[in-house]
């Protein structure tokens, strides 16, 4: 039996996200929900550090986290996740090799985590819970695709307009200088772009 | 008593090898992969799949070279340089069913194993263990992928191209060196600049 059970809405919030990609029953659920740990971090806490193997998988049910890597002295943001997305050092979760990435928390975080071994546990038991896993996966690969193609379509100004169209929340809960870095821009351009009023924005596209 | 071995079964062969290293696979297993597999030859300079078609196929190249790229505006950035058993096609457009954004067009004359979209679902819903084989594969594609954005954030240009010429050392004879070029997002200047570097060693 799950520790969690009182927090009815964190399960929650992991089902509807698995929903889109496979019908779980709730048995099945259950069966999955079961071998999650649930963790808490604060602020600027890390969830893995350089040189460490990833052992969990993370799906965040409240807070942000950002992930990064040290170029020289310069941080270099790769990915932030908010609320109902998964965050982990991937490659080092995939390969059992060590992380050039540290994954840290942006705001206080919540986090549902599988660690590996689990993972491959429920799917040696289920092949509908390796067939999550095999979309979720595939999603994550299209949307580094989609990444790579915008960042070769897109110049700076369309990445900005792009992005802040998106993703007009983490405007308000993201220090600038990390979305900066995740758009790979400076953060000079990054604080012009935004003193631009809207409707230059669009016409000077 | 010698059986009549199918001019491709070198290539099949080849995709027994890659499948099984994924996952233990028998060979009847195999053969039960087999009638939903497509052979599909391409003469050299062929666009396989153009920008604004549905991808239809995922393809695993038997034999050949195809390069993946995005027509921008005057120019074609490539993203991708696909050799022998390496998976090349459109894959958001496969995926999300949506017109393809990118080209995927041959270098040289290539033979492709390649499944159809509606196949690869038939395949998932009748053999649980291609379930596994597909995460795997798809797991693998993603540490590539990864691992190649990681690499042009972190790394100079002289480091990136150093390292692609030792790790393929034979596709610098076989692709236009402008190619390689736009693969490693590198100046035609530069790369020059660079391949007088290595020979000179």
């Amino acid at each position: 039996m799950f520790a969690f059970h009182n927090q009815r809405w964190m399960l929650d919030a992991l089902k509807q996200y698995i929903s889109r990609y496979v019908a779980l029953s709730n048995e099945e659920f259950a069966f999955l929900a079961d071998k999650l740990v649930i963790r808490n971090f604060d602020k600027k806490q890390q969830l893995v550090r350089v040189g460490e193997v990833e052992t969990y998988l993370n799906f965040i049910v409240k807070g942000l986290a950002r992930k990064y890597f040290y170029k020289d002295k310069t941080e270099v943001i790769t990915q932030i996740a908010r609320e109902g997305e998964i965050i982990s050092s991937s490659v080092s979760f995939l390969s059992g090799t060590a992380s050039p990435y540290i994954v840290e928390a942006l705001e206080p975080a919540t986090v549902f985590s599988i660690s590996r071994r689990q993972l491959e546990k429920l799917y040696e038991s289920s092949n509908r819970i390796e067939r999550v896993g095999r979309m979720v996966i595939t999603h994550l690969l299209l949307q580094k695709e989609e990444w790579e193609h915008e960042c070769i379509r897109m110049d700076t100004r369309e990445r900005f307009l792009h992005f802040v169209q998106n993703n007009p929340d983490l405007l308000q809960r993201v220090p600038q200088k990390y979305l900066a870095s995740y758009l790979n821009m400076k953060p000079e351009t990054f604080s012009r772009l935004k003193r631009m009023p809207r409707a230059r924005q669009k016409e000077s596209k | 008593m010698t059986k009549k071995k199918s001019p491709y079964q070198a290539a099949l062969d080849e995709l027994y090898k890659y499948l099984s290293g994924f996952v233990p696979l028998s060979r009847p297993e195999f053969s039960l992969l087999l009638p939903y597999i497509e052979i599909r030859e391409f003469e050299k300079k062929v666009k396989v799949i153009r920008e604004g078609e549905v991808e239809r196929y995922l393809n695993i190249i038997a034999r050949g070279l195809v390069r993946k790229y995005l027509p921008i505006r005057d120019k074609e950035v490539i993203i991708q340089l696909a050799t022998e058993g390496h998976i090349v096609h459109s894959e958001l457009s496969f995926h999300y069913r949506t017109p393809s954004g990118s080209v995927v067009e041959t270098i040289e004359p290539t033979v492709f194993l390649s499944i159809s979209y509606d196949s690869l679902q038939q395949l998932y819903d009748k053999f649980p263990k291609a379930e596994r084989l597909g995460r795997l594969i798809i797991s693998d594609l993603f540490i590539k992928k990864d691992l190649r954005y990681f690499d042009q954030l972190r790394k100079s240009t002289r480091e990136r191209f150093l390292e692609y010429i030792r790790s393929h050392p034979h596709v610098l004879q076989r692709v236009p060196q402008k190619y390689i070029a736009s693969y490693l997002n590198i100046k035609p200047e530069t790369f020059s600049r660079l391949k007088h570097l290595v020979r000179l060693k």
